[in-house]
């Protein structure tokens, strides 16, 4: 009976519980979506890359070289010789190198030139090799492996052709469409940019840039597919490379010797490392974030409060009714907690429905554009300590009203 | 004696210099029926509230079926009224968004657990008895017709059992006919239920119905108090 009342009470309100409800639905929308994508965001990262020691690209920021050469986002400030990569590679100190070239695109998706090793050393997560869905690793020039999510999202089947593009934009004119690709594998889901790339041989990369000079095809240069295959195409330079080593305890000395290289200005990083720089970055962007999203739902509490505040003044005649019957102030009390209480569940599941519902929209965009990876559901350990904080803030801000409503009870008791 | 009143004096704490109710001596006997009158702002209400323990009295004693409410706690006086005083009002009886047998159910949930175990058949064969239809039992009070309000305001005062029933000008806000509807329905439930009936109004042509009519400013003497 007694939440048949504060529900029924409530439904009699539903104007300016309506209102108040919308406002805490927001709220509880902003404050959980901030703390996941922050939580996701850093999962994300953190599971893209695991078990390389070291990233080596051309000089530049350590940030802007993870950031291409990891999650595909931004571009890269220059190539490195492949001479360089070679003599690094060939280093006892070094267990596996693959090479990473970057620059072409198919549909959106980024198409990364490498080498076999790839697939056998590159991994995610803790420690989760890849694993192909269907098909292969690239054998010939025109192979191509097409991550889970390109494949999905593309449609493709083994066998099927792709024609790249160059550039990265959404949308190119500069296909590369007198050679095209065909699909020799499909791996598996990663949760990871590699689910959104495009893998082929470096020598595939150099085939179709032949005919090409300073990003444009060369006017009246047509080689045929067999005369391209039969050209030297080793690559002439590459964009990053990610190294194994040997020995942990190599990697600082073999960093060093990277960074001191005489023939070519490089730079090497730790992955760790230049990911903790950039949480450090982050952390007070994603503090104030979460700040403001607090400070929001602090006020729809307040909001909220307000309501339940003036509703009691409108509720005189049944709080008298309720007394004479022999309801003792502190049912009064319980009675707006219980309001506040219900309020505040129905804002949690009108919120986080949308939450979830927004990040499923959402998912592609966040991938594709920020190399994001965000789980639709939103129910981790650091959520549902959020949540249990909402409903005691709610609480605690409904004493207001409802320890006026239990002394108004027992003044009239005492007098 | 059901009802006994001992040198009660009362004032709001906000205005102690100004008494709004002296009574020296006042009772009401088991199974009696009283009426009390008065004109509007004479205390009627206030004694009412002293009565069924939502005020304490300033100074004096409130006996009412032998036991003292001022040696109550506000959660005795609350548990003790649920189970021994049945209210009737003047108006907004019933709270307007829930139905008859909620508003039934409600009075009930403050009364002891031996009382509390009234069942809903009870509630419907009392809702019966006093001639509110079937149909009529799952709209919400606000719904009802005034007197169809006032029907199951004395069904929920009755669903405790209670040996006392206060009633507030329970009939200002009927018509002549329905008053008398009203009235003769209030008899023959505190008959059948050998209760004792207080009833105050400022409207004298109900003193018909009861054994007992007392004139509120003969029982308060609150002239010459400082």
């Amino acid at each position: 009976m007694f939440v048949k009342l504060a529900v029924q009470s409530l439904l009699d309100r539903k104007g300016s519980v309506l209102l108040s409800l919308m406002a805490m639905t927001v709220s509880i929308f902003v404050l959980l979506g901030v703390n996941h994508i922050r939580h996701q965001a850093k999962d994300s990262f953190s599971n893209t890359l695991s078990g390389v020691d070291l990233i080596v690209g051309a000089r530049t920021g350590s940030l802007n070289l993870l950031l291409y050469s990891v999650f595909r986002i931004g571009s890269p400030t220059n190539n490195i010789s492949w001479q360089s990569f070679q003599r690094i590679a060939s280093s006892p100190k070094v267990k596996w190198a693959i090479p990473v070239s970057l620059g072409d695109s198919h549909k959106g998706y980024r198409v990364l030139g490498t080498s076999r090793d790839y697939f056998r050393y590159f991994s995610y997560g803790h420690q989760h090799a890849l694993a192909f869905d269907q098909g292969r690793v690239f054998d010939q020039v025109f192979d191509v492996v097409l991550g889970a999510e390109v494949a999905k999202k593309l449609g493709y089947q083994l066998g099927d052709k792709v024609v790249l593009a160059h550039g990265v934009a959404t949308t190119s004119f500069s296909l590369h469409d007198d050679r095209p690709f065909t699909v020799v594998g499909i791996l598996k889901p990663t949760g990871t940019p590699v689910d959104q790339t495009l893998h082929v041989s470096l020598q595939g990369i150099e085939a179709i840039h032949v005919d090409w000079q300073h990003g444009v095809r060369i006017p009246g240069r047509v080689n045929s597919q067999k005369e391209v295959e039969a050209i030297d195409l080793q690559p002439k330079s590459i964009t990053a490379f990610m190294l194994g080593l040997n020995s942990k305890m190599a990697t600082f000395r073999v960093q060093r010797q990277i960074n001191n290289f005489k023939q070519e200005p490089l730079l090497a990083i730790l992955p760790g490392v230049a990911l903790s720089e950039l949480w450090q970055m982050m952390a007070i962007l994603e503090n104030t974030l979460l700040l403001v999203s607090a400070l929001v739902f602090v006020a729809a509490c307040l909001g909220m409060s307000a309501m339940l505040l003036s509703s009691i003044r409108e509720r005189e005649r049944e709080i008298q009714l309720l007394r004479a019957v022999g309801a003792p102030p502190g049912f009064l009390f319980m009675l707006v907690e219980l309001e506040a209480l219900l309020i505040t569940l129905c804002s949690l599941i009108l919120g986080t429905g949308l939450l979830m519902l927004s990040l499923l929209l959402a998912k592609d965009v966040l991938a594709s554009h920020f190399g994001l990876f965000i789980k639709t559901n939103i129910f981790t350990e650091s959520s549902v300590y959020l949540i249990a904080a909402t409903i005691m803030a709610s609480l605690i801000v409904a004493v207001i009203p409802s320890f006026s409503l239990y002394s108004n009870a027992r003044l009239g008791s005492r007098r | 004696m059901t009802i006994e009143l001992s040198n009660v004096r009362f004032h709001y704490p906000e205005r102690p210099k100004r008494w709004v109710l002296n009574i020296p001596s006042w009772s009401l006997s088991a199974g009696e029926k009283v009426f009390v009158h008065g004109p509007s702002g004479g205390g009627k209400s206030t004694l009412l509230n002293l009565l069924s323990g939502l005020m304490p009295a300033s100074e004096g004693s409130v006996t009412i079926l032998g036991q003292r409410l001022e040696q109550m706690n506000s959660r005795q006086r609350d548990r003790f009224r649920a189970n021994n005083i049945g209210y009737v009002f003047q108006q907004f009886n019933l709270i307007p968004y829930l139905n008859a047998l909620d508003n039934i159910r409600l009075a009930r949930q403050f009364a002891s657990r031996k009382k509390a175990g009234a069942n809903d058949n009870e509630i419907k064969a009392l809702l019966s008895a006093l001639n509110l239809s079937e149909k009529d039992w799952r709209l919400p009070a606000r719904n009802l017709s005034i007197g169809q309000q006032q029907r199951v305001a004395i069904a929920r005062a009755l669903i405790n059992k209670p040996q006392i029933l206060i009633a507030d000008e329970p009939t200002s806000s009927l018509d002549q006919a329905n008053r008398d509807v009203f009235m003769s329905l209030l008899m023959s439930v505190i008959a059948e239920n050998n209760m004792s009936l207080l009833l105050v109004s400022h409207d004298l042509s109900l003193s018909g119905y009861f054994n007992r009519v007392d004139d509120l400013k003969e029982i308060n003497h609150i002239e010459g108090l400082a």
